[in-house]
């Protein structure tokens, strides 16, 4: 079947199998290796991309599902020019061990930022609560998240 | 995965009939949370899968003359930030909170929680405990039943290959009804409840009316405490008996032992969080 949808902002066209997953087509047809494979269950979050701006697990959707609607996966944030804040201030931090999760972990985050600039703790706490980290602990991921909200209120 | 065909009807009235065609070797795909896992992990995948999840029928949520209209494609993000939810069954708004993880609230529908059918489904405690029914359409036409009528065991529902779960029906007596939900699991994100409970009320004359108490995850499917309702409907609010229905309700349940949890602990969590939700709508409900 044929699938139209945005990625990145780009309009792509891909000829897949019914049963090929968003993840698996961000991955194996347009080569976005950025949403990892974890559980493929959806426990873990590192598939994580948003689709139309909300946060989802990309294994756990039917590539057919995303006719005609918008993917931004982490390969959509930075710039020649510049990291996203959050980018930015997850490296400043160094909350991230492995880096596995970091892409889901960063693209909920981005969610939040963009629902709520001011999140509290808890409120990031809850944003990430779908992706797993089994490196550094959630310290320094939550903490990257509170300085790159404050960075993005400061200069939007 | 293995193959199968994947099909998008673009009204509620063109998937009703391709499902009268095509069952009993269809299954519906709506937000996938649940489904997806199955479809990844069983050899036994259907001729087709027929993708539900942005029917623009089984959206919305509206007053309606008998009540509230919930489309059972409605997400449980949705839900949380619904201000007719907010105004009338707040208690969703934070059931729908327990429900795994952002991403899992984002995909994941009140339909596919609800015929789904596991005994640990966090949205159901709250819609029993406020008498809430389901509109299923089938070729024939419409039938309304009572959500508990849907539950008949674990991942096993009242619905006919045929038919399709489109709305949840909160009825008018039951808005804003005090009510309070309760989730017991191992963790605070991603986690299934070992117990989950809700409770609604109202108090007149400084006694209990129409109380509902509704358990979930300790009996094949979510189930109504009869016995504890009965044992306080009419009598005086009194921290005591509420204490005593809780243990009441201990006796409707069946829990399971596994390795999440042993059957006494379940037990001992149905009788703290039943009183919990009696006290916290007690909290919230009008005292005349």
């Amino acid at each position: 079947m044929d699938v139209e949808l945005i990625i990145n902002g780009e309009e792509k066209t891909a000829s897949i199998p019914p049963e090929t997953t968003l993840l698996k087509l961000l991955r194996e047809e347009f080569y976005l290796t950025g949403a990892k494979t974890g559980c493929d269950v959806g426990d873990c979050g590192a598939c994580t991309v948003l689709v139309d701006g909300e946060a989802v697990n990309s294994c756990l959707m039917l590539a057919g599902q995303l006719q005609g609607r918008s993917v931004e996966t982490i390969e959509g944030l930075a710039n020649l020019e510049d990291f996203h804040p959050l980018q930015k201030n997850f490296e400043d931090l160094g909350s991230l061990q492995c880096g596995f999760c970091g892409p889901g972990m960063i693209l909920s985050a981005k969610q939040l930022l963009e629902e709520n600039p001011e999140p509290t703790k808890q409120e990031i706490q809850d944003a990430i609560a779908g992706n797993l980290c089994r490196c550094t602990g959630y310290t320094k991921i939550v903490e990257a998240v509170a300085d790159a909200a404050k960075e993005m209120r400061e200069e939007p | 995965m293995r193959p199968f065909e994947f099909i998008k009807p673009d009204s509620e009235a063109s998937a009703i009939e391709l499902l009268g065609k095509l069952s009993p070797n269809v299954r519906i795909l709506a937000g996938g949370t649940d489904y997806l896992v199955d479809l990844k992990h069983t050899a036994d995948v259907p001729k087709t899968v027929m993708d539900i999840s942005r029917l623009p029928e089984l959206k919305g949520i509206d007053e309606v003359d008998d009540g509230l209209r919930i489309g059972a494609g409605v997400t449980h993000t949705e839900i949380m930030q619904n201000p007719l939810i907010k105004k009338y069954a707040p208690a969703m708004i934070h059931a729908a909170h327990t429900i795994g993880a952002v991403q899992t609230r984002n995909l994941g529908t009140i339909g596919g929680n609800l015929v789904t059918c596991v005994p640990s489904m966090d949205s159901g405690p709250t819609l029993v405990a406020l008498d809430a029914e389901v509109n299923i359409v089938g070729k024939d036409g419409t039938r309304r039943i009572s959500l508990t009528d849907l539950f008949v065991g674990p991942r096993k529902t009242s619905l006919k290959s045929n038919e399709l779960l489109t709305e949840i029906i909160i009825p008018k007596r039951s808005l804003g009804k005090p009510a309070n939900f309760y989730k017991f699991g191992l963790r605070k994100g991603q986690a299934l409840a070992l117990v989950n409970a809700a409770s609604s009320l109202w108090i007149k004359g400084g006694c209990f009316k129409d109380l509902r108490i509704s358990i979930g995850a300790v009996a094949p499917v979510v189930i109504r405490c009869l016995k504890a309702e009965k044992y306080l409907e009419g009598k005086k609010i009194d921290e005591k008996l509420v204490k005593e229905a809780g243990n009441i309700a201990v006796t409707e349940a069946k829990p399971i032992d596994d390795f999440r949890a042993s059957q006494s602990y379940r037990n001992d969590l149905i009788a703290v969080l039943v009183t919990r939700t009696i006290n916290a709508a007690i909290d919230l409900a009008d005292k005349d």
